[in-house]
């Protein structure tokens, strides 16, 4: 514990802007992958693990295609179609059975994957970890803003996690998929009794959760070393997210994500040693106040 | 139609015959990989054997119930190196940090609900990891407690010789296996059922749902750190592993892969997936691919535990019996 | 009727496979003393993050293997390596071992777990009472508190206390001659992570008595995104930075912190970083990084060590880890202690290996000698340099002084209460 030291970053300008938005940019990655698994949960009601196996796909995928193209756009792009596409049969295949079984039997086909997966990338990319090099437009210097250092690249990032919250936002408050999304979310009987293919929704909902971590996944690419495996210290920070903002809301994943990026910003100064367990303390304590997180539904 | 009721002298004779062929089983197979195994499913058959009264008979799903089966590695383990007590006083300083430890947690997740109940107990979970890591002089940290957990002579008990290890497991997993049996048989364990099928029934009849509820978090925590000193007993110390939320997740499994309606199931998935772990880490270092398959075929083809599979037949067994009696009287 | 049936079938099947698992895995005790090969157990991290640990160990070691049986064995006996994963979970590793040695017949374990799996093993080394070289846990304590300390147990690598003592005289020349007196860490926070740390900046304020360490930070092992750490430290303004992170784990740091422009306002000492995984991988290798040997086919520049490098690369199409030389040295050793011994018997091969001296391309001198009083190596290439982003990568590496070390290093384990 470093108390002394907190207090000082808490009355320089410089610390507190500078770790203000390490904060925001740590909270800002997290909320894409964390949106995904809101959204699912939100129309599903599955909680899915396998999110951090996805957005390791993500980045794996992005790896690929950056080097037989050597385009990050490109990369990105088929990163998050890719990963997109395989939630799709994942949920088609796979956790569409277990709809019905209680939620044990969907934990256990997303350990399943988590298993498989990761074992699978280990064989088609190797054991050894990969970096995949940050694309020329990116490799200038950091710009410093009101004493706070902010590199070009991370600007980049927060601009398209805005753009891609604002659009996820649109599509689900005013296009008619997020209609019958809204409507499948809480009554899924009534919206199949409307002749609407219910499973469709429910694959396109999962496809675009995928879609959204495998997007986190060739986005980050660049700052993330990969492995196998990489996806779970993914999972655990994001599943937090989603509970302290609330199961199935996308502006809690969102507030949730930047709260945790503040923790871990200003944890790692007064509290070095113990930010982890300061998250699952915020975790434990918001469930204990509000059981269905910030800004979700009393279900 | 209603079966009889086992009652407790009945299962006092199976755990007699149980507990004397597997204390028999190495004279008859002498083989050191098989009295490791056993040790280790003792460990594991308390661990899920207790998550399942959560699970199956009361209806908590917990996602953090590794938190005990750690808690009492280390509780169990410190108490040996640093109190230097003798292994029985250490068991129940174990047993008593646990059931404390438990009420305190269970006080505040029972008011949970359903999936919200499974996140605040792996929140704790992981509270309690990271403080094993962050805690260093006490707990070693991410090294675990090292150097080794003094095992020293008890009422002629020499924890040190493997024969005595094995015995002291195997009897520690059937005197628990029992006790817990005798808690769901007694009329306690029907008002957990019938919290887990209609809370709100239960309560109309009563029942003090809360007080219920947490009797069985702290009866539950207690067998799985019965379990995690089985554990710290056979690696001769404690890891934070033991209370990540991987040990969660296999209990969980075991638990699914054996059955949560009978009682033995947990205990038969904890043999199915030592089993499974052992032999697929032999053959393949793909056990990943391997073990994540079988999880499939079972979730997605299989969809029951093995015990329930066993449970169905001697069912229909007994109904097909029953219709003959009944077509032989008409 | 049907439904039934196949209830049956499926029972049949999953008791038939059943008993088959269980007698493969539960055949009752071998007596192996006789058989003509002597089977060694390898217990190590072949899946999750750091599989390539548990992959280059058992590179190096399969090589050397092959060289020793094609030389006639130990004392005429083939070696056969039963290699097994223990995920990097110590229980795992615990089990692993004890069952490679009381199912598989095996008399000797190769150690190559990360340390907290090392002290698992160890543990079981010392209730067996097999012979047991561990070649990956750089933790010092396993070997050197002797309440750690088993006869049967000897490390075949990198000590953390050397490679602290070396890397503190060579940092204490740099400050001294840059003027680097503010000093920051960032370690991964698990046991090696601090010890290393700690031993480091005790050593550099050893010789550089005004080196003061201003701020620390501390990321997770394995932490995705180490925003917060990065510009915990760059807030502080230190002129010298301290960081004992590794793999894949130091690649992320770097590309992440390359975008802070963090490596041209400081002086970086990573130790971990002159890797060929490590340099190998990442993309944008900012120059002048100081980082410890860890190893390098042109650190000894010697033609022996040139060679094995590119034996090992031509075999497995990469270079060497650390893992790996340290993993070959421990089957040196092995091979060496049998022939001193004229045995393959596991007591008879521990007798020889204390004291021992072998030829090694891995040396400092051309040998590497197996320390008596607390059966670790010693004598071993250990030196720092400045890293480049392309071969050879560390056209320089200033040697440790073994004796200074060594030195250093008694004087510690007296303050430690080790002796």
């Amino acid at each position: 514990m470093d108390l002394a030291a907190l207090t000082e970053c808490l009355t320089t300008a410089s610390c507190i802007i500078t770790q203000t938005t390490s904060g925001l940019i740590i909270g800002l990655l997290l909320f894409l992958v964390a949106a995904g698994l809101t959204l699912i949960f939100g129309v599903l009601k599955v909680v899915n693990f396998t999110h951090g196996s996805f957005y390791m796909l993500g980045a794996y995928f992005a790896y690929t295609v950056n080097g037989l193209t050597d385009s990050y756009v490109l990369a990105v792009l088929a990163a998050a179609v890719g990963v997109g596409l395989f939630a799709l049969a994942f949920e088609r295949f796979f956790i569409s059975k277990v709809y019905a079984s209680n939620v044990l039997m969907q934990l256990l086909v997303c350990y399943a994957f988590i298993l498989i997966l990761d074992d699978a990338v280990k064989i088609i990319w190797g054991p050894e970890f990969k970096s995949m090099g940050m694309p020329a437009a990116f490799q200038s210097p950091p710009l410093f803003i009101a004493g706070g250092i902010v590199p070009v690249f991370y600007l980049f990032l927060i601009g398209v996690t805005l753009a891609i919250s604002l659009g996820l936002w649109l599509t689900i408050t005013r296009t008619r998929f997020g209609t019958i999304v809204r409507a499948a979310a809480v009554n899924p009987s009534m919206v199949s009794a409307l002749g609407i293919n219910t499973g469709l929704v429910y694959g396109a909902v999962f496809a675009l959760g995928g879609l959204l971590a495998g997007l986190a996944g060739g986005l980050a690419a660049p700052v993330r070393s990969l492995t196998s495996g990489m996806g779970f210290s993914i999972l655990i920070e994001s599943f937090i997210v989603t509970v302290i903002g609330g199961m199935g809301s996308i502006a809690g994943a969102l507030l949730g994500a930047i709260l945790i990026g503040l923790v871990r910003a200003f944890g790692s100064i007064g509290f070095p040693l113990f930010v982890e367990g300061l998250m699952f303390m915020l975790m434990a304590v918001i469930l204990i106040l509000k059981p269905s997180g910030l800004l979700g539904k009393e279900g | 139609m209603t079966a009889a009721r086992p009652t407790f002298s009945r299962d006092l004779l199976i755990a007699g015959c149980a507990l004397a062929v597997v204390l028999l089983l190495p004279m008859l197979w002498p083989s050191k990989a098989l009295t490791d195994f056993v040790i280790r499913v003792s460990a594991f058959s308390l661990f899920a054997t207790s998550l399942n009264l959560l699970v199956g008979y009361t209806g908590m799903v917990s996602f953090g119930h590794g938190m005990f089966f750690g808690f009492g590695a280390y509780c169990f383990g410190l108490s040996m190196q640093r109190l230097g007590v003798s292994i029985p006083v250490a068991i129940v300083i174990t047993v008593l940090s646990t059931a404390a430890l438990a009420a305190a947690v269970g006080a505040i997740c029972i008011r949970l609900k359903d999936i919200y109940f499974a996140f605040i107990t792996l929140a704790f979970q992981m509270l309690l990891y990271s403080l094993i890591i962050a805690w260093v002089p006490l707990t070693g940290g991410d090294q675990g407690l090292m150097g080794g957990i003094p095992r020293p002579e008890f009422l002629g008990v020499d924890l040190g010789l493997e024969s005595h290890r094995y015995a002291f497991s195997v009897v520690l997993m059937v005197v628990g296996l029992l006790a817990m049996r005798h808690v769901v048989e007694s009329p306690f364990g029907y008002t957990l059922r019938m919290i887990r099928d209609n809370p709100d029934r239960a309560s109309f009849l009563g029942i003090h749902v809360f007080r219920a509820k947490l009797t069985a978090f702290i009866i539950a925590g207690v067998f799985a750190a019965l379990g995690g000193m089985v554990m710290a007993l056979f690696v001769s110390g404690a890891y934070p592993e033991f209370a990540n939320w991987t040990m969660s997740g296999e209990g969980i499994f075991m638990v699914m892969l054996g059955g949560v309606s009978t009682f033995v199931g947990p205990t038969a998935g904890a043999v199915v997936l030592s089993l499974l772990n052992d032999v697929i880490t032999r053959r393949t270092e793909h056990h990943g691919l391997f073990l994540g398959v079988v999880i499939l075929v079972f979730a997605l083809g299989l969809r029951k535990g093995v015990t329930d599979f066993i449970a169905d037949w001697l069912r229909a067994q007994r109904e097909a019996r029953s219709s003959a009696l009944t077509g032989d009287r008409t | 009727m049907a439904r039934k049936r196949v209830h049956l079938d499926r029972r049949t099947v999953l008791k038939g496979a059943a008993a088959g698992a269980a007698a493969t895995l539960f055949a009752p005790n071998i007596v192996t003393a006789q058989s003509k090969a002597i089977r060694v157990g390898m217990p190590t991290i072949l899946s999750g993050r750091v599989a390539q640990l548990g992959t280059s160990s058992r590179n190096a070691v399969m090589m050397e293997v092959e060289k020793v049986n094609a030389a006639g064995g130990l004392a005429g006996r083939q070696i056969e390596m039963v290699v097994r994963d223990s995920k990097g979970a110590p229980q795992e590793a615990a089990r692993v071992s004890r069952e490679l040695v009381n199912s598989d017949g095996c008399e000797i374990l190769l150690d190559a777990e990360a340390s907290s799996g090392a002290f698992a093993v160890q543990e079981v080394a010392k209730d067996l009472g097999v012979l047991c070289i561990h070649t990956n846990s750089e933790t010092s304590s396993l070997t050197a508190d002797p309440k750690l300390r088993i006869p049967n147990a000897f490390r075949a690598c990198r000590q953390g206390i050397h490679d602290s003592i070396a890397g503190g005289a060579y940092a204490a020349k740099i400050a001294e001659a840059k003027k680097l007196d503010k000093w920051a860490t960032c370690s991964p926070d698990y046991a090696y992570g601090r010890d290393s740390t700690q031993l480091f900046m005790e050593y550099l304020k050893h010789f550089y008595p005004k080196a003061e360490v201003t701020t620390e930070a501390w990321p997770k092992l394995f932490q995705p995104d180490y925003t917060e750490v990065i510009t915990k430290v760059i807030q502080a303004k230190p002129q010298g930075l301290y960081s004992c992170l590794w793999g894949g784990d130091l690649t992320s740091w770097i590309d992440q912190g390359n975008i802070y422009a963090m490596f041209t306002q400081m002086e970086v000492f990573a130790i971990n970083m002159a890797d060929y995984t490590a340099l190998t991988a990442v993309k944008n290798l900012p120059k002048g990084i100081h980082s410890g040997n860890r190893y390098i086919k042109t650190f000894p520049n010697t033609p022996k060590n040139a060679a094995w490098a590119e034996d090992y690369r031509a075999r497995f199409k990469e270079w060497p880890t650390n893992w790996s030389w340290e993993n070959a040295t421990g089957i040196h050793f092995l091979a060496a202690a049998s022939k001193k011994a004229n045995s393959a018997d596991g007591k008879k091969i521990e007798e020889a290996m204390r004291g021992l001296k072998i030829d090694s391309p891995f040396g400092a001198d051309g040998t590497i000698t197996m320390r008596a009083e607390d059966q670790t190596i010693i004598g071993y290439a250990v030196g720092w340099g400045m890293t480049i982003p392309n071969e050879p990568y560390v056209p320089e590496v200033t040697a440790g002084d073994w004796k200074n070390i060594l030195e250093l290093e008694a004087d510690w384990k007296k303050r430690s209460k080790y002796t």
